[in-house]
């Protein structure tokens, strides 16, 4: 059971270290945003599953897959709020031939 | 006072009634019996505060069909969250963004909610701006466009809603 743990939160860590990487690197809020939006689909994901494999099946299981079914819900919300902002307000994404 | 726009159908608040109860139960862990009624109680209130918003329509067939997609959208989010992480780790930094307009073919609201989600969750694209079907998408490299221009999610999601009616 812990080895489980220790494998998934081990992925999950790599896909949010590698997330926060990509932050730093891309060069606009468009393309950053996809490095986050890589945090949310797997990073938290694996983070969360190896969580209710340390927590063993009780009702804490049961909360996690409540926050996991949420964040599956609401970070496409969110990423889509911020990209249509960002183009509304009249932002033009970065584009290869600028540099 | 609370205006009512259709009047209160009994079996949609006893369904919701449950419903809430039975996740009352589930969190609270607890069969004490204050505990058990305070959460009736308030599962009751809950759903005759909420009653006046949707009818309740039983589409089991289409949970069933979205329920189904759900593990090919998780293959498709594992797929390219590596190819994601590839560009991102590699020295040169190869990405190309650019901007892509769709045209989609569905013909439901709930459909272009799920098609845009699914763009969205799937790392390395993410829908930008959404017009009735029209859906402009952020896309960070030639091969993550590719499957947007290809409108694999598209044909999947068209296939889901094939026997809905249209009301788009």
């Amino acid at each position: 059971m812990n080895i489980l743990a220790i494998i998934f939160m081990s992925a999950g860590l790599f896909f949010l270290v590698v997330a926060a990487i990509g932050v730093v690197r891309l060069p606009d809020v468009f393309s950053r945003s996809h490095a986050v939006s890589l945090t949310d689909s797997l990073g938290a994901f694996l983070m969360l599953i190896g969580v209710a494999f340390h927590e063993g099946l009780d009702t804490n299981t049961l909360k996690i897959l409540v926050v996991l079914v949420l964040l599956y819900i609401l970070n496409p919300v969110i990423a889509h709020a911020t990209i249509r902002a960002a183009l509304r307000s009249g932002l033009k994404p970065w584009k290869k031939e600028n540099l | 006072m609370v205006t009512r726009s259709r009047p209160i159908s009994s079996e949609f608040l006893f369904l919701k009634t449950i419903t809430l109860f039975v996740f009352w139960v589930l969190f609270s862990a607890s069969f004490e019996w204050v505990h058990l009624g305070l959460g009736l109680i308030f599962s009751f209130a809950v759903a005759w505060l909420n009653s006046g918003h949707s009818p309740f329509v039983p589409r089991f067939r289409l949970w069933l069909r979205i329920f189904l997609y759900i593990p090919w959208l998780f293959y498709e989010i594992i797929r390219s969250s590596l190819h994601l992480s590839k560009l991102i780790l590699h020295p040169a930094l190869p990405i190309d963004p650019h901007l892509i307009s769709v045209e989609s073919k569905l013909h439901h609201h709930a459909a272009v909610v799920l098609l845009g989600n699914s763009i969205t969750l799937t790392p390395g694209t993410i829908t930008a701006e959404v017009d009735r079907n029209n859906l402009i998408v952020h896309a960070i490299d030639k091969v993550s466009g590719a499957d947007i221009v290809s409108k694999q999610i598209e044909l999947k999601i068209a296939d889901i809603f094939k026997d809905e009616k249209p009301d788009l």
